[in-house]
């Protein structure tokens, strides 16, 4: 046996008798290492997730002085309520049109402030502004902007012939909270896929240049697949946020008219606070908890199969 | 063998003894910091005054000659709660915010701080209700809406009767009786009247508010042409109010009418308030929501069937669509709020519309029809008018301490009093109309009730008040049903009506779901 050999398999059974001790000490050391942010996890993450499980299975009605053990009553409710299908339905196609529409403009954008060669921190800015603003203040510019009486808008429209009633028509309210949504976050990915840009190495674009590559050929062959992670991020970000988009709902239309705009994210708050049933109120969220598990691991593989 | 220590375990350990902690907490509803609310007693409110009759004057400012006092007996300190401090939740409404802008006079001369926090009332029923079920009494002094939260928290609420028969604290001025019966009935009780939860604190109303300029102007073309005279009155009935709209719409459309853009336009965005809009036209209509009694006045917690079945009903849910067709299509955008802008943007001839918007129609600062409005009760149907009554009283959380119970009822004594209300109703706030028979007794008070008057012109919420005061005769009056399920019956009825209205469904399919889906509720 050559000396070379022999000497790993002593350092490897050295390296085998020390383990165990060794992992035993470094698990105690990790164990006190993590157990303050575990017990902050467990106190902000971990105990309302079971406190939800428990009240899902609970009547628990905050007129009542104690919740009551109702078995499945709550889960029979919401997966008979047509109410519950019809606002997911409402959810996927505000979700759906939403994000591809904000991804068109935000990358569309992005690309623009890419290329442009003077003034893009001040475009920038502009552009990002109504992401500063919060989401409830957004839904009461809106109103404001789209009421009947005195909205700016609703008298631009009246003066093109448009007597419609944006907000109050079964037609139109859910395009315009889907507008609205796009107003207000298509900033955000804008803001993510031109980071990516510009983090995009040059000289790939500078090889393709030499290969006589037009500009649209950079767009599609390098730039979009080198920002394609930073896209599905995006991405991962929205669909998380527009499942629980309330805020500009409630203050516009209020889940009307004819539950046009009832979004899932509405229906919960209308069942917690309105009707005061947090046992379906949670039944209702872990749903919600289920639906955003499975959108993250749908971007997530997505974003690993490009890195394989 | 010596046992090894897991993480796991202990983490488990440590999650399980965090989750008894708090459950703990949650469950500790009568720890040792926190006085149980006193005994409530069954016995009947006294107009007043203590046994041995020895009593001394409140030492408030702004009462005047014709008003009951706010007395206490015999050497009572006034200022024994000095440093407490209380928390009052209230709708944003004008008499909040005229107590608010007013709330010196009551804590100069007790010495208790109270903060009057105001939200919108969907809010205000989310936040009573958590504080509640926390026991918390994070708010000691509670707006309860008779529908929203009296119907399903009057047991949070102290029995104010254990105060009032106190004789060692003051009592309600001039008796309950000074209050409006009807009101009292429906914002005090919950369930039976030996237990009084609250004490009525505003009283907004719905009647038909119109535009004088324009009913006058017009009213022989009208006449001409329909043959009856069209203004607004007891005798009005909605077939006419709809005819009337029509008309308007037509003529406004040719240019003959300038003045306004639509005839009439109601409170019909998917909100509570399309179901108080409706409910005016189902009450003229003889109809009702359940087959219990006594539902609008003392509630009950079972309310019956639903009787949206009844051909009466499923007539006013047919003449409710009618109505809405002609109406003004920001309509369906509007709640009571935004109805009231609209009429005072002098877009509307005609709305039933929550009287205490009075103040804003005759402020010409927020409106362009200052000086233009007049008000009747709303028209009638096969049975009757019926004019939905939306106030509120105030009470006392249970769960507060003994002496922020008292310090809390010293406020209701004073925020409920006459004169307190007379200052409400006089405030630059513009704030409600009283509550109280005794102020509605006084001259300036009867003067301003007459257009054109300096009184009216002071008091603007004053001008509706002829049409209010029959709108709350009791063969007029409409009160909703008080059952503890009404917030979620509330919910169905007004997104199947917003439905209806967009012709997803006939009126009777959905006089049909509401039953369906309101029996559900409440078990019928």
């Amino acid at each position: 046996m050559p000396q070379w050999t022999r000497t790993i398999d002593r350092a490897s059974a050295a390296a085998a008798a020390v383990r165990p001790h060794k992992r035993a000490k470094w698990n105690r050391t990790e164990f006190w290492m993590l157990l303050p942010s575990m017990i902050v996890l467990a106190l902000i993450s971990i105990f309302p997730f079971f406190f939800m499980i428990y009240a899902s299975l609970m009547d628990y009605s905050l007129s009542l002085d104690e919740p009551v053990f109702a078995g499945l009553d709550n889960w029979r409710r919401i997966l008979t309520s047509e109410t519950f299908w019809h606002s997911w339905g409402r959810t996927a196609v505000f979700g759906v049109s939403g994000l591809v529409l904000q991804l068109a403009v935000g990358v569309l954008v992005a690309l623009l402030m890419y290329y442009i060669p003077k003034g893009r921190n001040l475009i920038l800015t502009l552009w990002m502004l109504p992401l500063f603003v919060a989401p409830v203040v957004a839904g009461l510019l809106w109103k404001y902007l789209l009421d009947p009486t005195y909205g700016l808008y609703d008298w631009v429209l009246k003066q093109f012939g448009l007597n419609t009633q944006i907000l109050g028509d079964v037609s139109t309210a859910m395009p315009a909270i889907i507008l609205m949504d796009i107003w207000e976050w298509t900033p955000l990915i804008t803001l993510i896929v031109l980071a990516g840009l510009q983090s995009v190495p040059t000289e790939p674009l500078e090889a393709a240049e030499v290969d006589g590559a037009s500009g649209l050929q950079k767009i599609r062959y390098i730039l979009l697949p080198m920002v394609r992670r930073m896209i599905v991020v995006s991405l991962l970000i929205r669909s998380m946020d527009i499942l629980r988009y309330v805020d500009t709902i409630t203050i516009t239309t209020e889940g009307g008219p004819a539950d046009s705009t009832k979004t899932i994210g509405y229906y919960l708050m209308q069942v917690a606070f309105r009707f005061q049933d947090m046992g379906t109120a949670a039944a209702l969220g872990l749903t919600m908890l289920v639906v955003t598990i499975i959108m993250g691991n749908f971007f997530v593989k997505i974003m690993k199969k490009g890195e394989d | 063998m010596k046992r090894k220590f897991s993480p796991l375990s202990a983490v488990s350990i440590v999650m399980v003894c965090v989750m008894l902690a708090l459950s703990a907490c949650s469950s500790s509803s009568n720890s040792p910091g926190q006085a149980s609310a006193p005994s409530a007693s069954a016995a009947t409110t006294p107009a007043g005054g203590t046994a041995s009759g020895a009593t001394s004057e409140a030492p408030f400012e702004g009462w005047v000659e014709g008003l009951p006092k706010i007395e206490a007996p015999a050497g009572f300190n006034w200022r024994q709660f000095e440093g407490t401090k209380l928390n009052f939740i209230s709708e944003n409404t004008p008499p909040s915010s005229a107590l608010a802008a007013n709330i010196r006079i009551f804590e100069d001369a007790t010495g208790i701080e109270v903060n009057i926090e105001q939200s919108n009332l969907d809010l205000v029923a989310e936040k009573v209700g958590l504080d509640f079920n926390a026991k918390n009494a994070n708010y000691q002094i509670i707006y309860a809406d008779p529908y929203q939260i009296l119907t399903k928290h009057s047991r949070n609420l102290v029995d104010l009767n254990t105060f009032n028969n106190d004789p060692s604290l003051p009592h309600i001025p001039g008796g309950t009786e000074d209050f409006i019966e009807s009101q009292l009935q429906a914002d005090g009780y919950m369930g039976d009247t030996e237990h009084l939860y609250t004490l009525p604190y505003d009283s907004p109303t719905m009647v038909l508010a119109y535009r004088k300029d324009v009913f006058d102007k017009y009213k022989d073309q009208f006449m001409k042409e329909k043959g009856y005279d069209w203004t607004p009155s007891a005798n009005l009935t909605w077939e006419q109010y709809y005819e009337i709209a029509s008309w308007i719409n037509e003529k406004v459309k040719a240019g003959v009418i300038t003045e306004v853009k639509y005839g009439s336009g109601h409170e019909a965005k998917q909100h509570d308030a399309l179901q108080c809009d409706f409910s005016n036209v189902l009450g003229a209509y003889g109809a009702d929501y359940f087959e219990g009694e006594n539902l609008g006045s003392v509630g009950a917690a079972k309310p019956g069937k639903s009787l949206l079945t009844s051909p009466e009903a499923i007539e006013a849910a047919k003449m409710y669509k009618k109505l809405l067709e002609v109406a003004a299509p920001g309509s369906t955008t509007w709640d009571w709020t935004g109805v009231a802008e609209a009429f005072a943007a002098g877009e509307l001839a005609m709305a039933p519309i929550f009287h205490e918007n009075n103040a804003m129609f005759e402020d010409e600062t927020k409106s362009k029809v200052a000086g233009k409005v007049a008000w009747s009760v709303l028209p009638k149907g096969p049975k009757r008018s019926a004019n939905l009554f939306g106030g509120t009283g105030i009470g006392i959380s249970k769960y507060a301490s003994e002496k922020e119970q008292k310090a809390a009822w010293l406020f209701l004594v004073w925020a409920t009093s006459p004169q307190a209300q007379y200052m409400i109703l006089k405030s630059k706030e513009a704030g409600s109309t009283p509550t109280r028979h005794s102020v509605y007794n006084l001259p300036d008070v009867q003067k301003g009730m007459e257009p054109g008057t300096e009184e009216s012109k002071a008091m603007p919420n004053l001008l509706p008040m002829k049409a209010v005061l029959e709108a709350w005769k009791l063969e007029n009056v409409y009160m909703r049903p008080k059952v503890p399920q009404w917030p979620q019956v509330d919910t169905i009825i007004y997104t199947e009506l917003s439905k209806m209205l967009f012709n997803k469904q006939s009126p009777e399919d959905t006089m049909k779901t509401i039953a369906k889906k309101s029996d559900e509720i409440t078990g019928a």
